[in-house]
């Protein structure tokens, strides 16, 4: 993600000109009193970054910041401990933030006149859209599918649509809508045509509208051609974050229709209709948003596997190694939705690694449809970070009907494997049921925290940056079970807030840190990141700086003893392609084939 | 354990074909599991083994939706039977299956039988409101039939929050009649080339269910698979039955081996 993040910053750093604030504040006050009758909402201008303009248009320097930060390990930033006085406990308070970033206060005139316009389209203008024609709509989609669409139904204009923490619109540059979290797209056309409207007129004046602020909203726009993704949350995540999320939306699009198509598509027709293609696939891009929000896997851009005694994954391994097929390329066990094991193709894996969102993307595709029992499903996927224009053919089965927790994924290239990707299955299944696995897999538990035997930590995500010996490694974290006081939903939200603005302060990217000591309302936590690792822990409140380092090195040391159970250290390989020596660049290459099925051809 | 039991050879090969929405895998569902739930789209398509009597049956449950057509005729090749679904409540979901899937079925047996069925006539029909109990279903059922079907659990089973229209026994309008399927039945056999006498009758292929209640359902099934075992036992007859699954056999076999008209 990252890199993708960098690249598509390094393209829209382009020209540097003044923003043409005044045509544009003068158009969309116009947009602005057009569509939408007074109302009191007054949005005020956050700008974070850049304290005079209203979008970045320089080279993203941040980028980079952010890799120093990462490599060097000794800048002066080394040991800047951060200790804050706990103001109050929601992380990103504005009262703490303004203390931290002076820089922040500063507005521009015309910036301000400007966001304060963008806001109001943007966060008022709902109501328009709905009296004009959403009604016939709406309910010929409702009747269409019943109980198929709850969000789908809601009503717009309400205040509750209003309130949502998180919304996310995907739109094609015509200003089509493609996919909205909340409501129904027909209800928001007019909504994504001012969103389109505001992304075009900036391009006109050769820049990129990249995000703006309000006084409870950050809006975040993501221009990956065709499409655009917005997204307006209310959740003091850093613009960053919420890029990198809008970045997995459209991936999963991807990995639905594949990069190549789209564009060959909206090449043919600019205003085709995305939605006849995703038609269906809505609740996967719902589940994504939810998994967004609710597991850490996503900001940190690593897999979660499931702590497993090391013979008994090594054994789980080798069964997969030993059902092999032609074209196979990846099998995958996963249970409960966290890995067991990953076995690949070898020249696959010499090549490129694959990338955890990738693995990411699967497990929410595996999650949010369903089989019943005995069902084996066949079904094209594109790994967008691995070849963002070809497809996979997937197979997925559960490997324990009824219950369907443990999951096995296949991922072959050829079309017409079918038949001999199941009979892979059915030895798996035959060795499993042999080695008794099933019922082993049954009695893992992801661990407590107290195993660690560190009495103030509550909480911790550890991702290790190399695994040695294998630098291609699939990047992994590992985290215990979050238990008390962290048992609800809404505390474990909480808690996940707090590291997530903990992740924005590490990766800022105008004061990037490298150890934070952060002392909040219900509990302190310490964030460090070097070379080899990250770490978010989480400690009991009163805990003092000097116990929370001792905690840590003590859980340093327990995790380097568990590594093995903790992480697939050593994924094994098969080698199934008929002739390796054919075998060249996979992966990203710049000579993408664009026939569905080039992969034969790459690999 | 079924995991080890569902290593045979399918025998024939069944494909469910037609436009998202109209209950596919809701209806399989009903047959396989004897209930009916709320169901996610398909992605792909679902490949199901049904064991009917002696026999295996391989199902494939495809994806309505347009991202997947690209499939469909993967799906359908060397197919004994495809059932074409529609929902009786949407005209467009009958006209999709003619513009869209019924070319699918190019890669189809030649002796492939067809079958039309509406779906959700628990929308438009009171008789297809009750549902169905197992005596009802157990009485189409040819004998020998299922190791176990389990314990005809539906009838405990929670009954989902039914649509609006159904819980006030308000109907709907029916955009499909019967005879609009027949239709289509017969269009079919012109666009294949077979001749409507040596062809099923029309009647007999047409059926309007409700995977809700389970109106229909099994009859479907069982009068489906009544009426492909012919195509199994020359299948078997021509295959010494071997304890492995030869692949080429059930992919290309069919299309070799059987040239005759079934029935």
């Amino acid at each position: 993600m990252d890199r993708d993040n960098q690249q598509a910053d390094e393209a829209e750093g382009g020209k540097i000109c003044d923003p043409p604030a005044d045509t544009l504040a003068t158009s969309l006050s116009l947009l602005g009193n057009h569509m939408f009758p007074e109302r009191n909402y007054i949005p005020s201008m956050k700008n974070e970054e850049h304290n005079d303009s209203l979008y970045e248009t320089t080279e993203d320097q941040s980028e980079e910041a952010q890799a120093d930060d990462v490599t060097k390990p000794e800048t002066e930033k080394a040991e800047c401990f951060e200790c804050q006085e706990s103001v109050s406990s929601p992380p990103a308070d504005r009262g703490l933030e303004d203390a931290t970033c002076p820089a922040d206060s500063d507005h521009a005139d015309s910036g301000e006149f400007v966001v304060t316009m963008l806001a109001k389209a943007k966060l008022e203008e709902q109501g328009l859209g709905v009296e004009g024609q959403s009604s016939p709509l709406l309910e010929a989609g409702a009747q269409d599918s019943p109980g198929f669409a709850s969000h789908r139904d809601e009503d717009v204009t309400a205040d509750s649509w209003r309130q949502h923490r998180k919304h996310v619109f995907v739109l094609s540059e015509a200003g089509k809508p493609i996919y909205s979290r909340y409501g129904s797209e027909e209800a928001l056309s007019s909504t994504m045509g001012v969103m389109m409207a505001l992304v075009s007129f900036v391009q006109s004046g050769d820049n990129i509208i990249r995000s703006f602020y309000s006084e409870e909203h950050t809006v975040v726009f993501l221009h990956k051609e065709p499409l655009v993704l917005v997204c307006v949350s209310s959740s003091r995540q850093s613009e960053r974050q919420l890029r990198g999320e809008l970045l997995y939306v459209y991936y999963q699009i991807i990995s639905m229709l594949t990069q190549a198509s789209i564009s060959r598509i909206f090449e043919h027709k600019k205003n085709y209709d995305l939605r006849r293609l995703l038609a269906g696939s809505e609740k996967i891009l719902d589940g994504l948003l939810n998994l967004l929000d609710s597991d850490p896997s996503f900001l940190l851009a690593a897999v979660h596997c499931l702590p497993l005694a090391s013979s008994l994954r090594d054994s789980l391994s080798q069964i997969l190694q030993k059902a092999i097929t032609p074209n196979l390329v990846f099998s995958i066990l996963i249970a409960r939705n966290q890995l067991l094991t990953i076995v690949q193709e070898k020249t696959v894996i010499e090549d490129t690694r694959l990338e955890p969102a990738d693995v990411l993307l699967l497990l929410n595709l595996i999650g949010a449809s369903s089989a019943f029992q005995a069902g084996e499903i066949w079904t094209p996927i594109c790994l967008p970070l691995f070849n963002p224009d070809c497809y996979f053919y997937a197979y997925i089965s559960y490997l324990d009907p009824p219950e369907c927790t443990v999951c096995l994924l296949l991922l072959s290239t050829d079309k017409e494997a079918f038949y001999a990707v199941a009979e892979c299955k059915r030895k798996i299944e035959g060795a499993m049921v042999a080695q008794n696995s099933l019922s082993l897999i049954a009695k893992v538990q992801p661990y407590s925290v107290s195993q660690v035997g560190v009495s103030d930590l509550r909480h911790f995500m550890y991702k290790p940056f190399d695994v040695p010996d294998n630098h291609r490694q699939l990047t992994q974290f590992t985290s215990p079970e979050m238990e008390a006081p962290y048992s609800s939903e809404e505390e474990q939200l909480r808690l996940l807030d707090l590291y997530r603005y903990m992740h924005s302060r590490i990766h800022s990217t105008s004061r990037p840190l490298k150890l934070i000591y952060h002392v909040a309302e219900r509990e302190t936590l310490l964030a460090w990141v070097t070379s080899k690792f990250e770490l978010y822990s989480c400690f009991s409140p009163l805990v003092t700086k000097a116990c929370a380092i001792t905690a840590i090195t003590k859980l340093l040391r327990w995790i380097k003893k568990e590594e093995d159970r903790l992480f697939i250290r050593y994924p094994p390989k098969y080698s199934t392609t008929p002739n390796p020596s054919k075998s060249s660049r996979a992966g990203k290459s710049d000579q993408q084939d664009s026939t569905d099925n080039g992969f034969l051809s790459l690999l | 354990m079924p995991e080890v039991s569902k290593m045979k050879k399918p025998d024939v090969k069944v494909v469910l074909l037609g436009d998202m929405n109209v209950g596919k895998t809701s209806l399989l569902h009903r047959y396989m599991e004897r209930k009916f739930k709320e169901t996610v789209s398909t992605v792909g398509g679902a490949f199901y083994m049904k064991q009917w009597g002696p026999y295996n049956i391989s199902i494939w449950d495809t994806a309505g939706r347009e991202q997947f057509h690209g499939l469909g005729s993967m799906y359908c090749r060397g197919a004994a039977a495809v059932i074409f679904i529609y929902d009786v409540t949407n005209w467009q979901s009958l006209a999709e299956l003619e513009e869209r899937f019924l070319s699918l079925t190019d890669t189809a047996n030649d002796d492939c039988i067809y079958a039309v069925v509406g779906n959700k006539a628990d929308l438009t029909d009171p008789k297809a409101q009750q549902l169905q109990d197992s005596d009802a279903a157990s009485g189409t059922r040819a004998e020998g039939t299922l190791e176990s079907t389990e314990p005809q659990v539906f009838s405990a089973c929670p009954t989902p929050p039914a649509s609006p229209a159904s819980l006030s026994g308000l109907m709907l309008h029916k955009q499909v009649s019967p005879e609009d399927a027949k239709a289509f039945y017969e269009r079919i056999l012109r666009y294949k080339g077979l001749d409507e006498k040596s062809s099923l009758p029309a009647d007999k292929m047409c059926f309007e269910t409700s995977a809700k209640t389970g109106y229909n359902v099994d009859a479907l099934f069982e009068a489906l698979f009544n009426l492909v075992l012919p195509f199994i036992l020359r299948k078997r007859n021509e295959i010494q039955v071997s304890p492995t699954v030869d692949l080429e056999e059930c992919r290309g076999g069919g299309n070799k081996r059987s040239r005759s008209s079934c029935c």
